[in-house]
C-alpha cells in the first residue's frame, strides 16, 4: 500500500519533470529538469527494491551524464550567462504523433493479458546481481568494457579532430573555431567542414 | 585410332595449328615471309597426309570413324564430331589439299609486292581456309558440315575483302556474305528439319518422301547460294575482286564445290527425293547454259573463268541432279584442277601485265611459254578435248543426263559444250597470240618458280586425271565404265568445233569486228537484270520492311521502355519532398513506423 | 501498484521523449530527449525483473546504462563537431546530404 502510494507520487514527479524537459525554454534548465527526472527514476527502482541500480543511476546520470550535458550546453551556446534558449518546432504536430504513440503503446499494455500482477514477495538481491553480472555474463561485460573504450577514444578523435589532424600533419592548420559570439554566417554551410 | 583415322587427324590439324600460331604470334604475321612458311608447311603436312590416306583406300573400302560427342543433352548426345573417312572424304581431301598448297606456293610469288603484315594475313587466313575446308569435308555428320561451311564463308569474306582498302573489293565481300548466308539458311532449317524428323545430324536416315523432299530442297538452297547456281550466281564474279589465286582456290576449286560435295555427301538422302532431283537437274543445266553464254561476253579474264566456273558447277549439279554421283563427284575433281590451272595461269599473265582485261593482253605466249602453255592445257580440258581430263567428266556427266527429262538438259549441257569451247578459245586467242596491245605486254616476261611451278605440278593431274576414272570409281565404291560412243564423239566434235570458230572469229587479233549474236548478249548482259531484281527487291521489300520494323521498335518497344523510365524519374520527382533532410522528420517516419507495428501486434496477430 | 502501472508510466514518458525528439532544433536538446526514452526503457527492463522474477532484467539495464552513456560521449562529440562546422547547434541547419 506504501508503495503504491509511492509509486503515484512519484510517476506524478517524473511526468512533470519529463514534460519540463521537453518544453523548457533554456536548454540549461532542461538539462537540470532532466537530472531531476532521473533523480525520480532513482527513486522509482529503490521502491522496485533495485537498490544497486538505483545508486548507479544517481552516480552516473545524476553525477556524470548531467554534468556532461550541461558542458556541452556551455560548450556550443552563442550566449554569455545561463540563458541559453531551446527553440521548438511544429509543435502540434509531434503532441499527435506522440499521442498517437502513447495509445498505440497503451493499446498493447491494456491486451496484454496477466499484467495486473502485483509485487513478487522475493525481490533479487545485489549479489545475485553481482554474479549474474560478473559470473554467467562475464564476455557480455567485458565486450562492454571494450565497447566503452572504443567510445571514449572515438568521442576524443571527433571532438578534437582537427587540432588531432594538425598535430600529426595530417590536416592542414585551420582558421580558429569561432566564437560564441558569432552569429552564424551567411556561407555555404558545410565550407567549414575540417578538412 | 586406326591409322586412316590418325592421318585424316593430321590433315585436318596441321592447317588449324598453323593459322593458330600465325593468328597468336603477331610477330610471326608481321614479318610476312615466315608466315607464308609456316602455312605452306601445314599444307604440305595435309597434303602428304591427305595423299596417304587416298592411297590407303585403294585396298581398303572400309570406313573408319572417330567421334567424340558434342552436344550433351541428359544422358543421350544430339551431336558428335570428329572425322569420317571413306572414299569421298579422302579423294576430296586430297583435292582440297593439293589444289590449295599449289596456290598457296604459286602466292609467295604473286603476293610479293604486298606489305609484309598484308602477306602474313593473306597467309593466315589460308590456312584458315583449310582447316575450314578439312573440317568441312572430314565431317561424320552434317552440323560438323554446317560449321565448315560456314567457316569457309567466313573466310571467303575475309580473302575476297583482302584489299579492303578498295571500296569495290569491301562490297563485293559483302555481297558474297550476303547472299551466302541468305542461301546457308536453307542449310540451317534443313538441319533444324533433319533432326525433327530423324533425331540425328547424320546423312542417311530414312525419311518420308515429303519430309526428304523438304530438307533437300532446304539443302538444294544453300547448294544453290554456295555453288553459285542461277539465281544466286551474282556473287561469284564479283568475288573476282580477291586476290586471283584466292579466286583459284576458293571460287573455282573448292569452296564453290562445297555445295557439290554436300550432295555427294548426302546423297542417300537426295536419292529418297526424286522432285529435288528434278529441279536440280533443270537449275543445273540452266546455269550452264546461262553463265556460258554470260562468259562470251565478258572481256575481264578473271570475269570469264568465273562465270564458266558457275556454268562448270551447272554441269556437275545437273549431273547429280540425274542421279549420277559419280559424274558430279568426278567433274568437280577435274574441274578442281584445271580450273585452279587456269586461274592460276590467268594470275601469272595479269601479274606480268597489271592488268585483267584480255584486250590489253596478246601475244604472251611468246613471252610467257610456260603460262602460256599451262593455260592452253587447261582451256583445252575445259572444253573436253579428247585425252584430258575434262573429256572424261564431262562426259561421263552427259552420259548420265542422256535421256532424262525429255533429253532437253541433254541438249543444252551438248551446246553448252560448244559456248565454253568457243569462249575459252576467245581467251586464249586474244590474250596470248596475236600482237602485243601495249606497252606492258610487250615487255612482259614469264613469272618466277614459285608461280611456274605450281602451275607444272598442277598441268599434271589436269592432263591424266582422266585414265584415273577407274580408280577414282573404285575407291567411291561405284561401277565405272567409259566407252567413247556417239555422245563422247559429239560432244568431243563440239569442243572442237567452238574452238574452232574461235580461231575464225578471234585469231587474229583482238579488234575483229563483234559478231551479231554476241554483241545482242552482251547489250542483255549489261542491263544486269538479275542483279537489278536483287536491287530491286532489296529497296522496295527489305528496307521498306526494315523500316516498319524499325518504326515498331522505336515507338512500340522503346516507347514502353522510355515510358518505365519516365515513370521513375517522375515518381522520383514527387517523392523527393519526403526527404527534407531534417533529422526530425526521420524521427517522426520512425515514431510512425512503431505505431503502426504495434497496431499490427494489438489488433493483428493477437486476436 | 501492478506491472501494467509501471508500463503505462513507461510508454507516457518515452512519448514524451518522442514529443521532444520531434519538436527540438538544437542537438542537445534533442540528447535530452533521447535520454528520456532511453531511461523509459531502462523502467521497463526493471519493473519486469521485479515482476517476473529473475535478475536478467537488471543485468540488462546495467549493459543499457552503459550503452547508453556511451551514446551520450558520441552524440556530444558530433554536437561539438557541428557547433565548430556550421557554429551553431540546430539540426535542421545540418542538411547539406539533401542538396
Amino acid at each position: 500500500m506504501m508503495k503504491s502510494i509511492a509509486f503515484g507520487a512519484i510517476a506524478a514527479v517524473m511526468l512533470a519533470t519529463g514534460l519540463m524537459v521537453v518544453s523548457s525554454k533554456n536548454l540549461v534548465r532542461a538539462a537540470l529538469w532532466l537530472g531531476a527526472m532521473l533523480l525520480g527514476t532513482a527513486v522509482l527502482y529503490a521502491i522496485m527494491d533495485a537498490s544497486f541500480l538505483a545508486s548507479v543511476q544517481v552516480l552516473l546520470y545524476v553525477g556524470g551524464v548531467i554534468t556532461l550535458m550541461i558542458f556541452g550546453v556551455m560548450i556550443t551556446r552563442k550566449h554569455e550567462g545561463l540563458e541559453v534558449p531551446a527553440e521548438t518546432m511544429r509543435p502540434s504536430r509531434a503532441m499527435a504523433v506522440s499521442a498517437l504513440l502513447f495509445l498505440a503503446l497503451a493499446a498493447a499494455v491494456d491486451k496484454t493479458e496477466g499484467l495486473e500482477q502485483e509485487l513478487l514477495p522475493a525481490p533479487p538481491t545485489t549479489a545475485d546481481l553481482g554474479r549474474a553480472f560478473l559470473v554467467e555474463h562475464v564476455l557480455a561485460f567485458e565486450v562492454l568494457s571494450v565497447l566503452l573504450l572504443g567510445t571514449i577514444v572515438g568521442a576524443i578523435v571527433l571532438a578534437r579532430r582537427r587540432d588531432l589532424g594538425a598535430a600529426v600533419g595530417l590536416f592542414p592548420a585551420t582558421p580558429p573555431m569561432p566564437t560564441g559570439s558569432v552569429a552564424p554566417t551567411d556561407e555555404e554551410p558545410g565550407s567549414k567542414v575540417a578538412a | 585410332m586406326t591409322p586412316p583415322v590418325l592421318y585424316a587427324l593430321v590433315a585436318l590439324w596441321t592447317p588449324a595449328i598453323a593459322a593458330l600460331l600465325l593468328a597468336i604470334l603477331y610477330p610471326l604475321r608481321k614479318k610476312g615471309q615466315p608466315a607464308a612458311v609456316v602455312a605452306i608447311l601445314g599444307s604440305l603436312v595435309s597434303l602428304g597426309a591427305a595423299i596417304t590416306l587416298f592411297t590407303d583406300r585403294l585396298h581398303d573400302d572400309a570406313t573408319h570413324r572417330l567421334v567424340v560427342p558434342w552436344i550433351g543433352s541428359g544422358a543421350s548426345t544430339i551431336a558428335e564430331v570428329g572425322v569420317h573417312v571413306d572414299g569421298v572424304s579422302a579423294s576430296m581431301l586430297v583435292v582440297v589439299t593439293l589444289v590449295a598448297t599449289c596456290v598457296q606456293v604459286f602466292s609467295i610469288g604473286y603476293m610479293h609486292d604486298e606489305p609484309p603484315e598484308a602477306y602474313g594475313r593473306y597467309f593466315t587466313y589460308h590456312a584458315l581456309f583449310l582447316f575450314s575446308m578439312n573440317l568441312l569435308v572430314v565431317a561424320p555428320n552434317i552440323l560438323q558440315l554446317f560449321a565448315g561451311w560456314e567457316l569457309v564463308g567466313v573466310t571467303s569474306y575475309l580473302l575476297i575483302g583482302f584489299y579492303f582498302k578498295k571500296p569495290s573489293a569491301a562490297r563485293a565481300a559483302v555481297k558474297a556474305f550476303w547472299v551466302t548466308k541468305f542461301a546457308d539458311m536453307g542449310l540451317l532449317f534443313g538441319l533444324l528439319v533433319l533432326f525433327a524428323a530423324s533425331g540425328t545430324f547424320g546423312w542417311e536416315p530414312t525419311l518420308s518422301p515429303p519430309v526428304a523432299t523438304a530438307v533437300t530442297l532446304l539443302f538444294f538452297l544453300a547448294v544453290v547460294g554456295k555453288s553459285a547456281q542461277f539465281p544466286l550466281h551474282v556473287w561469284l564474279p564479283d568475288a573476282m575482286e580477291g586476290p586471283t589465286p584466292v579466286s583459284a582456290l576458293l571460287h573455282a576449286a573448292t569452296m564453290v564445290a562445297a555445295g557439290v560435295f554436300l550432295v555427294v555427301r548426302a546423297n542417300p538422302l537426295f536419292e529418297q527425293a526424286p522432285i529435288t532431283r528434278s529441279i536440280m537437274l533443270g537449275l543445273g543445266a540452266a546455269t550452264a547454259l546461262f553463265a556460258a553464254l554470260l562468259a562470251l561476253v565478258q572481256t575481264d579474264i578473271k570475269k570469264t573463268l568465273a562465270y564458266s566456273t558457275c556454268s562448270q558447277l551447272g554441269y556437275m549439279v545437273a549431273a547429280l541432279g540425274a542421279g549420277s554421283m559419280l559424274g558430279g563427284f568426278f567433274h568437280l575433281t577435274t574441274h578442281a584442277f584445271f580450273k585452279a590451272l587456269l586461274f592460276l595461269a590467268a594470275g601469272s599473265a595479269i601479274h606480268a601485265v597489271h592488268s585483267n582485261e584480255i584486250t590489253d593482253m596478246g601475244g604472251l605466249a611468246k613471252r610467257m611459254p610456260l603460262t602460256a602453255t599451262a593455260f592452253s592445257v587447261g582451256a583445252l580440258a575445259l572444253a573436253g578435248v579428247p585425252g584430258l581430263s575434262g573429256f572424261f567428266s564431262k562426259d561421263l556427266v552427259l552420259e548420265s543426263v542422256e535421256g532424262k527429262l525429255g533429253n532437253v538438259p541433254y541438249a543444252v549441257l551438248m551446246l553448252t559444250a560448244f559456248l565454253t569451247a568457243f569462249y575459252m578459245g576467245k581467251v586464249v586467242f586474244v590474250a596470248f597470240f596475236g600482237k602485243p596491245s601495249g606497252e606492258k605486254a610487250a615487255h612482259a616476261h614469264e613469272s618466277g618458280p614459285s608461280m611456274s611451278g605450281p602451275l607444272v605440278v598442277l598441268m599434271v593431274p589436269t592432263v591424266v586425271a582422266g585414265y584415273f576414272g577407274a580408280t577414282f570409281a573404285k575407291v567411291q565404291g561405284e561401277p565405272y565404265h567409259f566407252a567413247f560412243g556417239a555422245g563422247p564423239a559429239t560432244a568431243s566434235a563440239l569442243g572442237l568445233a567452238g574452238i574452232g570458230l574461235a580461231y575464225a572469229v578471234y585469231g587474229r587479233g583482238p579488234r575483229a569486228a563483234v559478231p551479231a549474236p554476241i554483241a545482242m548478249i552482251d547489250r542483255v548482259a549489261k542491263t544486269r537484270a538479275v542483279n537489278r531484281v536483287y536491287e530491286w527487291g532489296f529497296r522496295n521489300v527489305t528496307l521498306v520492311l526494315a523500316d516498319g520494323l524499325a518504326f515498331i521498335d522505336r515507338y512500340v518497344v522503346d516507347g514502353l521502355i522510355n515510358l518505365l523510365g519516365w515513370g521513375a524519374i517522375e515518381g522520383g520527382r514527387k517523392l523527393r519532398p519526403i526527404q527534407t533532410g531534417l533529422a526530425p522528420d526521420y524521427v517522426l517516419a520512425v515514431v510512425l513506423g512503431v505505431v503502426g507495428l504495434a497496431v499490427w501486434a494489438v489488433f493483428g496477430s493477437w486476436r | 501498484m501492478t506491472l501494467s502501472h509501471v508500463l503505462m508510466l513507461a510508454s507516457a514518458l518515452f512519448c514524451v521523449g518522442v514529443y521532444g525528439l520531434l519538436t527540438r532544433r538544437q542537438a542537445i536538446a534533442i540528447l535530452l530527449s533521447v535520454e528520456l526514452m532511453a531511461n523509459a526503457a531502462n523502467l521497463v527492463f526493471i519493473a519486469m525483473s521485479r515482476f517476473r522474477g529473475g535478475v536478467t532484467g537488471q543485468v540488462f539495464a546495467l549493459f543499457s546504462l552503459a550503452i547508453t552513456v556511451a551514446e551520450v560521449a558520441v552524440g556530444l562529440a558530433l554536437v561539438i563537431l557541428l557547433y565548430r562546422s556550421h557554429a551553431d547547434t540546430r539540426v535542421d541547419l545540418a542538411s547539406e546530404l539533401k542538396q
